[in-house]
């Protein structure tokens, strides 16, 4: 709005946004290169993805997708990443809503404590836990379970959930609960009857960017998991540790499967995920 | 529940009202403990997951501590975990890396996200179809991102040697292999810091800009002079995440260079890694996550002290 008015006529309008058309076009162009070329490589056969100057017009083959699914060591990863971050997702809003809406309502004992201790959570260095983290775990025989992970995980998504939930408690007008408890019904009647389904919105919210920081994760997944209890980034990484190999074709397929759930899922809800990044940053 | 034993027998039989203020007694009686069933999980969960772990790190840093051993059967060192640290040079060299590596990345994010802000608050149509585009960097797996531009930087099949038509070893030179993963860090986060500054851009006020064209300013003074001052608390909230963040940078650089060659990529993460859970030395690591969060602790205090005194001023 306010930058085309900066410039006069509807000539240099038109240079104006042609001028701010081709730089978003370079600027897209360059920021999706990469992952443009990984989808292509996953599409090439193994003597196309090496050949010499790279081939940028094929045939697209499914050979590595249909390879990818095969692996059983693919399906159980994607299996441990679906329940590991559900499993989060479920504990951190399960757990964190209740003290957001506290946290957006009333005064209490500790709430001081309780708001710099999640602020460190969410800010300080996820290995500082870790380290001390693996050896609890491992003395109390919880290592290489997927529970956990979903624990650890906690550590980011409950800060988050918090943050992101105060602020939609705090936009909803307080009338609606207050005669809700002159008609008589208690705080929990009030919380989850009239509360809980009016910020539906922000439920949303707060799990999808939970759901991608835990699908996302590698750090904490790397150090509690087996073989057998592995996230997918734990697999995309031995498969890509030291050497690449010469299975390019495979490992930019299941990279693609790896990142395609969270990006359909943002696509999908984008306008929640951008209210709730920033309202989770710059409100909180 | 216990509130309904002191109604009197012969009350459910009187009228209405009555029985739903009977019938009331016991959430009001619960109503009191609201708070506390609702703070209480969140304050456990803290506690298990983070205040306990950090405590015992704390005291594991000062013990002589083997995995094999129980969790308290470890020798007392006192402060030796500590000094090998600090005279280690590969230490201190992570911390100077370290330092390097955030203040460098999270200054091309800043400046690179504040450009894609400005070009998206134009408003143009199709405008929001680039909003969308822009911002899918930002939620690629980092593992999955950094394997992505391995492959892309590879010597012999990667694209991008292809087109500058020469032989480089990205990965394999102190100063390539620095570069190459605080690129692959600012193409995954300077989104971020767009969509972060985007929404700054969207919720400032018009007049003063139109107040400024009116008197004859020129695009280039009425943004340096009164966008830019307006945005100032976006920009710091968007430094200070990407500062924290940066700081604590793994997980593209275990997968492309796992901290080489030659340590030129040896965070304080990655270092903290390989103490920990490559040489399982884990007093090591507990004393180096130690100081690693006292690095990060000040680094927030530095920043909201100045933050503060800027905005009393």
């Amino acid at each position: 709005m306010a930058a085309l008015n900066y410039v006069g006529s509807r000539r240099g309008k038109l240079l104006f946004a042609g001028g701010v058309y081709l730089g978003l076009i370079a600027l897209t162009a360059a920021f999706l290169f990469p992952l443009v070329w990984i989808i292509g490589l996953s599409l090439k056969t193994r003597l196309q993805v090496f050949a010499n100057p790279p081939l940028f017009l094929w045939w697209p083959t499914w050979e590595n997708y249909t390879a990818v699914f095969q692996r059983a060591d693919f399906g159980q990863a994607f299996i441990n990443s679906l329940l590991v971050s559900s499993g989060a997702v479920s504990l951190s809003l399960l757990v964190g809503v209740p003290a957001a809406y506290a946290f957006a309502r009333f005064p209490f004992f500790g709430r001081n404590f309780l708001f710099f201790g999640l602020l460190a959570m969410r800010m300080l260095p996820p290995i500082a836990v870790l380290v001390p983290m693996y050896v609890l775990f491992s003395k109390i025989g919880l290592t290489t379970t997927r529970s956990s992970v979903i624990l650890a995980y906690s550590t980011f998504s409950l800060p988050l959930v918090v943050w992101i939930m105060r602020g939609f408690f705090e936009d909803l007008p307080r009338e609606l609960e207050e005669s809700a408890w002159v008609d008589g019904a208690s705080r929990y009647q009030t919380f989850f009857y009239v509360v809980l389904p009016l910020i539906r919105p922000g439920l949303v919210a707060a799990s999808i960017l939970c759901l991608q920081l835990a699908w996302n994760d590698f750090l904490f997944s790397a150090v509690l998991t087996n073989n057998a209890t592995r996230t997918l980034p734990v697999l995309m990484a031995a498969f890509s540790g030291g050497d690449t190999g010469v299975d390019w074709g495979g490992m930019t397929a299941s990279g693609v499967l790896v990142i395609l759930p969270v990006i359909i899922f943002s696509f999908l809800a984008q306008r929640h995920l951008v209210a709730g990044l920033s309202s989770g940053a710059v409100k909180g | 529940m216990g509130g309904t034993t002191t109604t009197a027998p012969g009350a459910a039989a009187l009228a209405v009202p009555a029985r739903a203020g009977h019938r009331r007694l016991p959430g009001r009686w619960l109503d009191r403990y609201f708070i506390v069933f609702a703070v209480t999980p969140t304050t456990l969960l803290m506690l298990c997951v983070f205040g306990l772990p950090l405590l015992f790190s704390g005291f594991l840093s000062f013990q002589g501590w083997a995995p094999e051993l129980g969790l308290f059967d470890g020798k007392f060192v006192g402060t030796a975990n500590y000094e090998d640290l600090l005279t280690d040079p590969d230490f201190l060299g992570s911390i100077h890396l370290t330092l390097i590596y955030t203040a460098s990345t999270v200054a091309a994010e800043l400046v690179v996200g504040l450009g894609i802000a400005l070009l998206l608050n134009i408003d143009l149509p199709y405008i929001a179809i680039f909003r969308t585009l822009l911002i899918v960097p930002m939620m690629i797996t980092p593992v999955v991102a950094a394997f992505c531009w391995k492959l892309l930087l590879d010597p012999d099949h990667g694209v991008i040697n292809y087109w500058i038509g020469e032989h480089i070893v990205w990965l394999g030179r102190p100063g390539t292999a620095l570069f190459a993963v605080a690129l692959v860090s600012v193409w995954q986060n300077a989104p971020y810091v767009s969509i972060l500054l985007l929404a700054g851009l969207r919720s400032l006020p018009h007049e003063p800009v139109e107040a400024a064209r009116i008197d004859g300013a020129s695009v280039w003074q009425m943004f340096w002079h009164i966008t830019l001052p307006l945005l100032r608390p976006y920009v710091v909230v968007a430094l200070l995440l990407r500062t924290i963040f940066e700081f604590r940078a793994f997980d593209n650089i275990y997968v492309l260079t796992s901290g080489g060659p030659a340590n030129a990529t040896m965070t304080l993460s990655q270092f903290t890694y390989l103490a920990s859970f490559v040489r399982f030395d884990l007093s090591l690591g507990a004393a180096a996550s130690w100081l690693m969060l006292l690095m990060s602790m000040l680094l927030c205090l530095v920043f909201m002290t100045t933050v503060r005194r800027r905005d009393v001023n």
